[in-house]
């Protein structure tokens, strides 16, 4: 059974790649992080600035 | 992953346990109750189980012993001789006690164990919100999403805190190009198109040209020196030369009062000296060999010498004037010489081609003479000022379009970087309200489960009483706090503490507890209720085991110890979901014998078993058989609310309740069994009572005659007339009630009675009439 932030971390990220606001590939690499509470501030911004990078290419 | 079923507990010396103490788990049974009164070693049991999964026994805490571990060996054992070793399918675990802890060996097969004791049973419900929320939240702790959540809360301040930053620079920066525009004079239509135009104009140009003013000045510099030196060279000759009229005219004088030979006299006198010296006292003059004034004559020679010194000082005055002239003459030469480089180098850079076209310069070359240099230095005296000017000027202007650069670069860059800010701060705020929502979402979700839970659970036992409504929240004012309510006469939200009855909030405390226990690795866990039925009330105790047998299929294992004797009568008489239970009953403690089991198994098994023996006691199979045919019939005729005869205490014999049972309902008593067979498929096929019942009332004397009395009658009788009494009431027994699954008391079809998972399905719904 996984623990409950691991659930939520999952849950979380899922939402966010549907939101358009994270990559789709860092999706698991983001829901990792979040389990082990080891998303430092500037790894939020660096991850939102790749979505917006990417989209702002497309 | 699923863990297997256990086999067989062995206690060793562990509290009660005086001997070993073994108990064996019927296979393919999830539950197991342990029956026994008061002081028969139950509790020792769970100890066991709670020794073996936690390292503890539970039991004799906050009994006011401080530590326990002392009291954990039976009376007289070491600590050494404690054991508790579980089995399960060719693995066991075994758990010993060392002085300061209990050692499990393999570590990896211990079992997880949660117990339930009757003293904990309100913990939950009578803790504080906080201690509340320590039982609670590792089903519902999501703190390291809640640290992430704080980093991201962090990220969103410091882009608010360089958004700002960079709003202010950008402010700074534009208002330092519109003090450049204004200075300039406003040219152009605003300050940017003007900025931009100005920050791309070419500034090595004007760098070039102060250079060259530069070097230009440098030049003229140089040629200062020059009639400085001539004229410091001009004054040193008039010098020398006025040194040496003053000598020869000396010189003159001096000769003149000397005799014309003088000059070798003196050559003459000095050499007499040089010889008197080597011979202080010569007999004749060395030089006229005469005898005559021979005496004194090294003094009159160094007399005669002294008169030629002054004409010798004069000489050498004029011989040293003579000298510095002729120094003083080459270095006017060598100063002439020097100035002609600077001279050239300054009429070369006059021309230089990178040399402003309006720089003032000589109207004349600088002359080729240089005593005429002083003049015409005088005469450009004021040009150098104008040149350091014109310099000043190019080198500001090339500093003023560097800091104009400067100064629009850091606007533009400023400006992006607030803009880029302006498309990340929406996301992340976006993100952290997703964060802050799913989280919410979920921990709700898992508090309501976990109330759901708690309230079908309670449900079950307490159906329709309302109060099954059960919330379990958080208190978003404070963290890890964590509040219990229920809804009480329709009011949601009521703290069952407030309000419910003390069987209330045990059967309330027991619902929580299965209810998280149900969430963790249940499959995994073996769950121990020790005595746990103490105050709950008897009408609900029939719907509350129902209940427990039906939540210990969860588990890897359920083990429930009571001293509740109806309990242990239902279980005899079928009446509960036996098929999944083990029933033990535990006889009392001795300290010589420990802890005892003895068998017990339902009385229609007892039947069947007395039926199968070799020489079967007529007399016992007729009293078994009657009081199971009284069960039996009891069951039908309350059932169908069938008319018997009123007696005090409802003792009701066969002669009252077989006939009760009517012609009518009799040929309407049909069974339906259900069977599987190999492919899964199920299938009913359906069994008249009427048969058994018409049997059993023409043989019923059998009953009294042979099973409740000493009667002579009874020696006229055949062993095969209670024999065949004994198998008619077996027959009718398996027809109507399943071993497993108990008698088909349940009528939420509305059209039949049927038992747990409709293994029995009896009509009528109601009695005919």
């Amino acid at each position: 059974m996984s623990s409950p932030s691991e659930e939520l971390a999952k849950k979380i990220a899922s939402k966010l790649v549907t939101a358009k606001l994270i990559l789709p590939e860092d999706e698991v690499p983001i829901a990792t992080k979040l389990s082990e509470g080891q998303l430092k501030p500037e790894d939020w911004r660096l991850t939102i600035e790749k979505g917006i990078d990417a989209k702002v290419k497309a | 992953m699923t863990k297997k079923a256990p086999n067989k507990l062995t206690i060793e010396h562990l509290r009660g346990s005086v001997l070993p103490f073994v108990l064996s788990f019927e296979s393919g049974k999830k539950l197991t109750v342990v029956y026994g009164e008061n002081g028969s070693g139950k509790s020792t049991i769970c100890d066991a189980l709670e020794f073996l999964g936690n390292g503890k026994v539970g039991s004799i805490e906050k009994r006011g012993l401080g530590k326990t571990n002392p009291y954990w060996p039976s009376l007289g054992k070491k600590p050494s001789d404690v054991s508790v070793t579980l089995e399960t399918d060719g693995k066991s675990c075994r758990a010993i006690m060392t002085r300061s802890e209990v050692v499990v060996s393999p570590p990896d097969e211990r079992p997880h164990v949660e117990v339930l004791r009757r003293a904990q049973i309100l913990n939950l419900i009578e803790a504080n919100p906080a201690s509340r929320y320590e039982n609670i939240k590792r089903f519902i702790d999501v703190s390291a999403v809640e640290a992430c959540e704080d980093s991201l809360r962090e990220s969103i301040k410091s882009v608010r805190q360089a958004q700002t930053i960079a709003l202010t620079r950008f402010e700074e920066n534009r208002q330092t190009l519109e003090n450049f525009w204004v200075e300039a004079g406003k040219p152009g239509k605003e300050t940017l198109t003007w900025a931009e135009k100005e920050s791309k104009r070419d500034t090595s140009s004007s760098a070039l040209e102060a250079n060259s003013l530069d070097y230009l000045q440098k030049a003229y510099d140089h040629l200062k020196i020059y009639p400085i030196q001539l004229d410091s060279a001009n004054q040193k000759l008039k010098t020398a030369l006025q040194f040496l009229t003053k000598a020869e005219g000396d010189l003159e004088i001096c000769v003149k009062g000397l005799a014309s030979e003088s000059s070798d006299t003196v050559l003459m006198l000095e050499s007499v000296k040089d010889f008197l010296t080597l011979h202080p006292n010569p007999v004749v003059c060395p030089v006229c060999e005469s005898k005559d004034k021979v005496l004194g004559l090294s003094k009159r020679v160094e007399n005669r010498l002294d008169s030629f010194k002054t004409l010798r000082e004069v000489q050498n005055r004029k011989s040293k004037a003579e000298q510095a002239v002729l120094q003083a003459r080459q270095q006017i030469g060598t100063v002439k010489q020097e100035c002609k480089k600077p001279a050239a180098e300054f009429e070369k850079t006059k021309i230089a081609v990178s040399l402003p076209k309006d720089t003032p310069l000589p109207k004349n070359a600088v002359p080729l003479e240089l005593s005429e240099w002083e003049a015409w230095l005088k005469a450009t005296a004021e040009l150098p000022l104008a040149w350091k000017k014109a310099e000043t000027t190019r080198r500001n202007n090339a500093q003023l379009i560097a800091t104009l650069n400067k100064a629009l670069t850091a606007y533009k860059d400023n400006l992006l970087t607030a803009k880029e800010l302006e498309v990340l701060l929406p996301k992340l705020e976006k993100v952290i309200k997703i964060v802050e929502e799913e989280r919410r979402i979920f921990t709700d979700a898992a508090l309501a489960t976990i109330a759901n839970n708690v309230g079908e659970l309670y449900e079950a036992v307490h159906p329709g009483e309302g109060l099954n409504k059960i919330s379990i929240v958080l208190d978003p004012s404070k963290r890890a706090s964590l509040e219990m309510g229920a809804t009480f006469l329709g009011v949601p939200g009521a703290p069952p503490q407030a309000y419910f009855s003390d069987s209330h909030l045990d059967t309330l405390g027991l619902c929580v507890f299965l209810a998280l226990a149900a969430l963790d690795k249940p499959d995994e866990t073996i769950l121990v209720l020790d005595d746990i039925l103490g105050s709950v009330d008897e009408p609900h105790v029939d719907r509350l085991i129902e209940m427990l047998y039906t939540e210990a299929a969860k588990f890897r294992h359920c083990i429930i110890t009571t001293h509740y004797r109806p309990w242990k009568q239902k279980f005899r008489w079928g009446w509960l979901q036996n098929g999944q239970c083990h029933f033990v009953e535990l006889t009392k403690w001795t300290p010589k014998d420990g802890i005892k089991v003895i068998n017990s198994i339902p009385d229609v098994e007892r039947l069947r078993q007395l039926l199968n023996e070799a020489a079967p006691d007529p007399q016992i199979i007729s009293a078994k058989a009657g009081v199971i045919l009284e069960a039996a019939l009891d069951f039908l005729t309350q059932l169908y609310q069938c008319q018997v005869p009123r007696r005090p205490e409802n003792a009701f014999t066969l002669g009252d309740l077989l006939p009760a049972v009517n012609k009518k309902l009799r040929t309407a008593l049909i069974v339906e069994v259900m069977k599987t067979d190999s492919a899964g498929t199920i299938r009913y096929t359906s069994t008249s009572l009427a048969p058994f019942l018409d049997e059993l009332e023409r043989i019923a004397q059998v009953r009294n005659v042979l099973g409740c009395h000493f009667s002579e009658i009874s020696f006229n009788l055949l062993d095969a007339d209670a024999i065949g009494f004994g198998n008619t009431v077996l027959q009718l027994t398996e027809a109507l009630t399943d071993e497993k699954a108990g008698w088909p008391r349940n009528g939420k079809s509305g059209s039949y009675w049927a038992t747990s998972g409709e293994t029995r399905r009896l009509h009528p719904y109601v009695r005919p009439s």
